[in-house]
């Protein structure tokens, strides 16, 4: 279990997706364990979610009844099974499209990438736990409990798909090969695309493609001291240094089909994962209702949302 | 003792360097935890005094009530805020700066109880001056806001060298402040009353203590505004 965290550890600080890491083109983590991982995050969180139901009062039929714990342990349960299920539908079409487009990944690299994503996403979904938990249980407006959930899951969800993107910028430099300087990376080759269907196939495995821009993080990269020198003067040992996980490295870029079907995917993952999380609904659990498993189908994630929001603009509580 | 945390303080104050950088054997960290208790002690039970400047029964009970709430209130918050600060750290790539930064923010938490405690005479005056409790609580919410504010140029200091070796670090500043400040005030209205309302029975939380500060303040709003 140790090695297992130090790996989510080298994975969060960065070291596991540094450029001399991904030297073989691989990403060398353990699917498997990262997997375990995310199902411990997760249930974690799930657990601070079902923790809105304790110490809340609860009609008199329902006294005694062992729902609360019941909630709590079917959240455990929930939040692992909805990233897992939103993979899974999601992750099939992924693949296919990334394969059409000439993607080099192979399906079980991919598969290591998006299960390394959902493991930054559940370690900060599960650093934030402690946080709702907190408010989960010193709170009786439901309304409250349910949008600080979907703004903490927002925020962890938007980080997972950083650090996806960016690893797959850092693949981009074992399948594109060196980039020598920084003039260089404006016309800089695709990440994964060998074949580009817009320039047909090619020999080497680079394609160049005039349209394509660096995709940028924010401004810290350049912000960094050391990344305002060409890149052609820093060691690797110091580009190793400066590149935390979320960073993007200098003059890679994605061919532009792959970087479309991503863009398309990430949407898609984030839409699938929250009507996902509408079907398996109740995470939370409204105190004042026996224990159900599943609710009925009816409306949607986001028409439910702005309701709660308009609930509790509205002095609802 | 006593001496010793006066001393101490006014290293916090000055930014020493045993107050952020680990020396060992210093016992730094023992130190400034002693002079955010001793502090935050005394401010709270300035705070909790109200009611024997106002003749209320059981005012003693009050102010040891409020004495201990003001150091649990901060060690709290920070303890429940601390999990995602470390997260994201790592996740920018700060990790190696944490143990400093760490520091620095503690530091800060203490430096805001020794400011707290300097303005406790100015609280008594205040209750000596005026029996109106919602005086008082405005006071007292002008007080800590002042304290925060000191506290804040404490914290730019500790962080300057860290933003200098990397902008990242003011960002997460920022974050850190929100955090902070969103479990900070639900934790303050939970621990609530500090002051304790002349009219009412001595107890360590409310009874109906369990909700949420910032629906009652958009139920506030709103009843104001459409009602």
């Amino acid at each position: 279990m140790r090695d297992w965290l130090l790996q989510l550890d080298e994975l969060l600080r960065g070291e596991a997706t540094s450029e001399e890491r991904l030297g073989t083109g691989l990403l060398n983590v353990s699917a498997r364990n990262l997997a375990i991982l995310v199902v411990v995050l997760a249930a974690t969180y799930g657990l601070c979610m079902g923790s809105f139901s304790l110490l809340k009062e609860v009609p008199p039929e329902l006294v005694g009844s062992s729902g609360r714990i019941l909630q709590m342990l079917a959240s455990m349960v929930k939040v692992p099974a909805l990233f897992f299920l939103t993979l899974l539908v999601t992750f099939p079409s992924l693949y296919v499209f990334n394969a059409l487009v000439g993607s080099r990944l192979r399906l079980l690299n991919l598969l290591r990438l998006l299960i390394a994503s959902l493991a930054v996403n559940t370690s900060v979904l599960a650093s934030l736990g402690f946080i709702v938990a907190f408010f989960s249980i010193s709170t009786k407006s439901y309304s409250f409990v349910v949008l600080l959930n979907v703004l903490v899951f927002s925020v962890s969800g938007g980080l997972g798909l950083m650090f996806l993107l960016q690893t797959m910028h850092r693949m981009t430099a074992y399948f594109a090969g060196p980039v020598p300087t920084a003039e260089a990376s404006t016309l800089s080759a695709t990440a994964l695309s060998a074949n580009d269907p817009a320039t047909g196939p090619t020999t080497d495995e680079t394609v160049p493609t005039a349209d394509a821009t660096p995709l940028e993080l924010d401004d810290a990269t350049s912000a960094d001291a050391t990344a305002a020198a060409p890149i052609e003067d820093r060691t690797s040992n110091e580009l190793h240094k400066v590149l935390s996980p979320l960073d993007m490295p200098e003059g890679q870029v994605f061919a532009r089909h792959t970087r479309t079907v991503f863009r398309c995917w990430l949407v898609l993952f984030a839409m699938v994962g929250a009507q996902m999380g509408w079907v398996l609904r109740p995470f939370i659990g409204t105190p004042g209702e026996p224990f159900t498993l599943f609710r009925q189908r009816d409306s949607n994630f986001f028409s439910a949302v702005f309701s709660t929001l308009w609930n509790l603009l509205s002095g609802g509580g | 003792m006593r001496f010793a945390l006066l001393s101490w303080s006014d290293d916090v104050l000055r930014r020493a360097n045993w107050t952020n950088s680990p020396v060992p054997g210093s016992w730094s960290l023992a130190k400034l935890l002693a002079c955010l208790l001793g502090c935050g002690f005394f401010y709270g039970a300035t705070m909790g005094c109200f009611g024997g400047l106002a003749g209320a029964e059981q005012w003693p009970r009050q102010m040891l009530y409020s004495a201990v709430k003001v150091p649990l209130l901060l060690l709290v918050t920070f303890a429940i805020s601390l999990p995602s600060f470390f997260v994201f750290n790592t996740l920018v790539g700060l990790r190696s700066d944490f143990s400093v930064a760490l520091r620095s923010l503690f530091a800060t938490q203490v430096g805001f109880t020794i400011v707290l405690a300097s303005l406790a005479p100015l609280t008594l005056f205040w209750y000596a001056s005026s029996p109106h409790y919602r005086q008082a609580l405005l006071f007292n919410g002008v007080m800590f806001a002042a304290a925060s504010l000191s506290s804040q140029w404490l914290l730019r200091g500790y962080y300057a060298p860290l933003v200098a070796r990397n902008p990242r670090h003011r960002k997460l500043l920022w974050a850190w402040t929100g955090i902070y400040a969103l479990v900070a005030i639900q934790l303050a209205w939970l621990l609530r009353p500090f002051i304790g309302s002349p009219g009412r029975p001595v107890t360590f939380v409310r009874e109906e203590a369990w909700d949420n500060a910032y629906v009652m303040v958009l139920q506030l709003v709103w009843n104001t505004l459409f009602r």
